[in-house]
């Protein structure tokens, strides 16, 4: 092995390009000196130094060096590889260099910007540079692995988020499944009434976007369907979808309603929040697509003609069958789009408020149906309790967010415009009512959020207290609010029918099994993590999976659409391409020094390692591989050795750095 | 079942009924309540500044006192009390400073044989070995209501009591952590399970006057009569306590109450511990109801539990 080594060592010409950075490097490490000093070094053909090797004239430089010098390796001792590795590797296939002879040798992060002794951060990079020219004497040229694209994406859930991205993606030509869990898609923006800040009908400009999603042709949609598992890697992942038993066969269901009307199964209907009640079988909503009737097994009696059996009686389509059973299928998908939506925040959480204990309590999506004309009162605002109209309503803001010490620290985002409309319909719908809103401080930013904002104070008259709400309970017929107006500092307490509270919003809970299985990134609160924060908004650091609407964090309707159409454009551009290059840096296996022992396997992070049964020995899926080298420093064979990376140059640089 | 009991001066004092009801109903349970050796008053109220350490002498030396008597854990029954004790106790188990400085003054205490007279002192450093508890934390937790549940003896035939927590033993939050100081169950279960059924009413945590008694006694009445008044309207019969302030304040100051409100038509206030002690069948003449201001002998009627609830 080494004699193998020195052979090739003695062929390379290597040569060496020392970067200034203006005075970023230059002013803490003499880098003429540097260049100087490499120049004699064994493998070192040319040595020079220049102000910026990033900028064209420097780039121009190398790739004449590389073809003048005849060089077959390359050292830029410049900034962190991982702001400039590519600009080069770029730089030497132009001049027909492969890129993975480039080596970086980082003297700024590494050295210049962390040190002011001018003669040691010298002598240490002139160490930091030794150490890379006798790993560049080993490096091999290597080729990106390629792999294939399936063209077909998943995107996980049917609110605005999923639908807006699946038709994106269909309207890029591609096809699309969309899955799901709920009867109906819509999400939660289908149980909205007006929109701020337009206040045009939530279902009027959704329900649109659903029949076009139901009819588009290059759309598989699966409502009543859960995602499994997701398997596999970008471009080629294996989804397995469970179809939910709907016992009622869409394809005959006429919508007649005969069912709902004999069934005697009477439940709180989770649509308008438990403000009414449905039969167990059901249509979610009268738009609900697709339009079918559903029956729910947890609340049916039993699924079976001897106990009850009276809407299959009188089902004159024959749609109704007990027997359907759960059904998994297996489909082919090359990115997934993750659009599972948010909850509330639990009243329960802030018992001092009593929305758990006073029925005219309610939070912010129960209040949506009460003014939604498909509302259980018809857009009449009735309170729940007794359905007389309240002659008050106190709003109060910030249930639960931006409450380091007791609650969640971030903020909702959406309420303090929910609220400004909730307290404007009210005012529109009861012209004698007193709506009150208590608040941290009033956040509109937004396309003409901040005009909405001023009309609901000046127009109508809402009046603002700015403080929190300590306690509410009830005397009698009427809620007693307790808060206080930190602008006059005084304590107030104001009597009200109704209390609406603008609950925080929060990771959504049935997707949190889901979302541990696909492996996905999640922030601390549980919602889906970024790549980036700024430069890379709508990719999960997973590749392969995008992100849209408020599974990544709150947000209103404009933004969830914009990063949903973002998320369809990023698939669109995975798709674009012929094939994916995969880096190949990763670590093989020594078929004759590999003893089978699992120990890389266990190690691997991305699952890409797996023993092969016949042979005794560890098999890589090279595609999976991320090049971590987990498993290479856990082999106790050697027979686990990175490209580019082996143990051999990994000594051998540990050797260059340490001699005088 | 022998366990440390930190009665404190009040107690001793002004409201025996709360200590004498407590034992007697904590020996039908098989409790024996012993009090600490020498034990001082706890201070009555946790300092409210940093600095004040010495504030937290007396308290921690209560229970240093229970910790070299063999004991684990102190019984309170005073809300006041159990708040001084289970704060100082924290404060040397997380703050090592005052940990250090606490133990600094103590460690200078004075020890003296009881034989032989001779004073020695060095006392062992308190590093937060006991375990504080409310009597109704420790019937919880301790007994269990199943156990109660076994040994009552009169049926108080679900007489509806408004539980009155005060302010003391649910704040501050994660300190006290008895229950959740927004939604507490603690005291609605333990009336539950000696045959009352809890009233809801929305003060049962707000603040019935404290100390503002002495200085502005109007206040304090006001705050009181809210109570009262609240408790009243939801349909309790009576308000159970477990501070003797608070029975001060609602009980001793109805007079004040009525004479300021001239709707408020009274209403009896006991301590947890009279309804516990009736239900086990103490005898009436050992409940302290002699102590009472707002005559509290209706409540306690004798009806023997004839079935026994499950």
């Amino acid at each position: 092995m080494t004699v193998k080594a020195t052979n090739k060592e003695k062929e390379k010409r290597i040569g060496l390009f020392v970067c200034h950075c203006g005075v970023n490097i230059a002013s803490v490490v003499d880098v003429e000196r540097v260049a100087e000093v490499l120049k004699d070094y064994p493998g070192v053909t040319f040595s020079t130094d220049y102000v910026y090797m990033c900028s064209d004239p420097g780039q121009q430089m190398i790739i004449d060096t590389i073809k003048e010098k005849h060089l077959d390796g390359i050292i830029i001792a410049a900034c962190s590889p991982t702001l400039h590795e590519k600009t080069f590797q770029e730089a030497a296939r132009l001049a027909g260099l492969n890129p993975y002879q480039i080596e970086i040798a980082n003297i700024r992060e590494q050295d210049s910007w962390v040190h002011s002794d001018k003669e040691k951060a010298t002598k240490k990079a002139i160490r930091i540079v030794k150490s890379h020219v006798a790993k560049a004497r080993q490096n091999e040229s290597l080729e990106p692995i390629k792999v294939d694209v399936t063209r077909r994406a998943l995107v996980i859930g049917g609110g605005v988020s999923g639908l807006q991205a699946a038709l994106d993606i269909a309207d890029h030509g591609y096809d699309v499944i969309l899955v799901e869990k709920n009867p109906s898609i819509g999400g939660k923006m289908i149980q909205l009434s007006e929109t701020f800040p337009t206040l045009d009908c939530s279902q009027c400009i959704l329900t649109p976007k659903m029949v076009e999603v139901s009819r588009h042709p290059r759309i598989k949609l699966l409502t009543y369907h859960e995602v499994e598992s997701v398997s596999g890697f970008v471009g080629n992942f294996k989804v397995r979808i469970r179809k939910k038993p709907r016992y009622v066969d869409e394809t005959l269901c006429n919508l007649c309603g005969e069912c709902e009307k004999v069934c005697p199964q009477i439940v709180p209907d989770e649509f308008n929040m438990g403000l009414s009640f449905r039969k167990a079988i059901y249509m979610p909503f009268p738009q609900a697509i697709p339009g079918t009737y559903t029956l729910d097994a947890e609340h049916c009696l039993g699924l079976n003609p001897v106990r009850c059996g009276k809407c299959k009686d009188v089902c004159d389509k024959k749609a109704i069958d007990y027997d359907m059973k759960e059904t998994i299928t297996e489909e082919a998908v090359g990115a997934v789009v993750v659009a599972t939506g948010y909850d509330l925040y639990t009243m329960e959480a802030l018992g001092e408020y009593g929305g758990e204990k006073y029925e005219d309590v309610v939070n912010g999506l129960e209040f949506e149906r009460i003014l939604s004309a498909s509302g259980p009162t018809g857009g009449d605002i009735r309170r729940p309790s007794d359905g007389k109209i309240p002659e008050s309503i106190v709003f109060v803001q910030c249930c639960g967010s931006r409450d380091t010490e007791h609650h969640l620290p971030y903020c909702s985002k959406i309420c303090c415009m929910y609220t400004a409309k909730h307290a404007m319909m009210y005012r529109h719908r009861v012209p004698d009512g007193q709506a009150t809103v208590f608040y941290i401080d009033v956040r509109t930013g937004g396309k003409s959020f901040d005009e909405f904002y001023q009309r609901t104070v000046e127009e109508d008259k809402v009046l603002y207290v700015r403080g929190k709400v300590s306690k509410i309970f009830k005397e009698g017929d009427k809620l007693i609010v307790w808060g206080v107006d930190t602008l006059t500092g005084k304590k107030v307490e104001i009597e009200a029918d109704m209390v609406v509270l603008a609950m925080a919003m929060v990771k959504a809970d049935g997707v949190q099994d889901l979302l541990k299985k696909l492996k996905i990134a999640t922030d601390i609160h549980g919602f889906l993590a970024e790549a980036h924060p700024k430069l890379r908004p709508v990719e999960s650091l997973n590749a392969g999976f995008y992100l849209a609407g408020c599974a990544h964090g709150p947000k209103d309707i404009p933004e969830t659409v914009s990063q949903a159409s973002a998320a369809a454009a990023k698939v669109g551009d995975l798709f674009a391409l012929a094939e994916l290059s995969h880096e190949p840096t990763v670590v093989p296996v020594n078929d004759e020094l590999c003893s089978g022992c699992g120990i890389c396997i266990s190690v691997c992070p991305y699952g890409a390692r797996s023993l092969d049964p016949d042979r005794g020995v560890a098999v890589v899926n090279e595609i999976l591989c991320e090049g971590c080298g987990a498993c290479a420093s856990a082999c106790p064979s050697g027979a686990a050795q990175q490209r580019n990376q082996t143990d051999n140059q990994i000594f051998s640089m540990l050797r260059a750095m340490l001699r005088e | 079942m022998k366990i440390h009991y930190y009665p404190g001066c009040t107690l001793k004092q002004k409201m025996t009924a709360l200590d004498i009801s407590a034992r007697k109903a904590m020996e039908r349970l098989d409790v024996e309540l012993v009090e600490p050796e020498g034990w001082s008053c706890c201070g009555a109220e946790y300092p409210l500044t940093e600095e004040k350490i010495v504030g937290l002498a007396a308290p921690i030396r209560v229970l240093r006192q229970v910790r070299d008597e063999g004991g684990d854990v102190l019984v309170t029954t005073c809300s006041f009390c159990f708040a001084v004790l289970k704060r100082a106790n924290k404060a040397v188990q997380d703050d090592p400073l005052k940990h250090k400085r606490i133990n600094a003054y103590l460690r200078d205490d004075i020890q003296i044989d009881p034989l032989t007279k001779e004073r020695t002192t060095g006392f062992e450093d308190y590093n937060g070995e006991v375990k504080v508890l409310h009597l109704l934390e420790f019937l919880r937790d301790r007994v269990g209501y199943p156990k109660i549940r076994e040994r009552l003896k009169r049926d108080l035939k679900g007489l509806a009591v408004a539980p009155y927590y005060g302010c003391r033993i649910l704040r501050p939050r994660g300190e006290m952590a008895v229950d959740e100081p927004d939604s507490p169950r603690l005291f609605e279960e333990f009336l539950g399970a000696v045959g009352c059924s809890a009233v809801d009413y929305p003060f049962k945590q707000e603040c019935c006057g404290s100390y503002v008694s002495v200085s502005l006694p109007a206040a304090a009445t006001e705050a009181s009569y809210r109570i009262l008044r609240s408790a009243a309207m939801a349909g309790a019969k009576a308000v159970a306590v477990s501070c003797p302030l608070c029975f001060y304040n609602m009980d001793h100051r109805q007079e004040a109450i009525k004479e300021a409100f001239l709707d408020f038509p009274g209403l009896p206030v006991v301590f947890f511990t009279q309804l516990l002690a009736w239900a086990l069948g103490v005898d009436k003449s050992l409940l302290g109801l002699g102590e009472h201001a707002v005559p509290a002998d209706g409540l306690f009627t004798e009806i023997p539990l004839t079935e026994v609830r499950p």
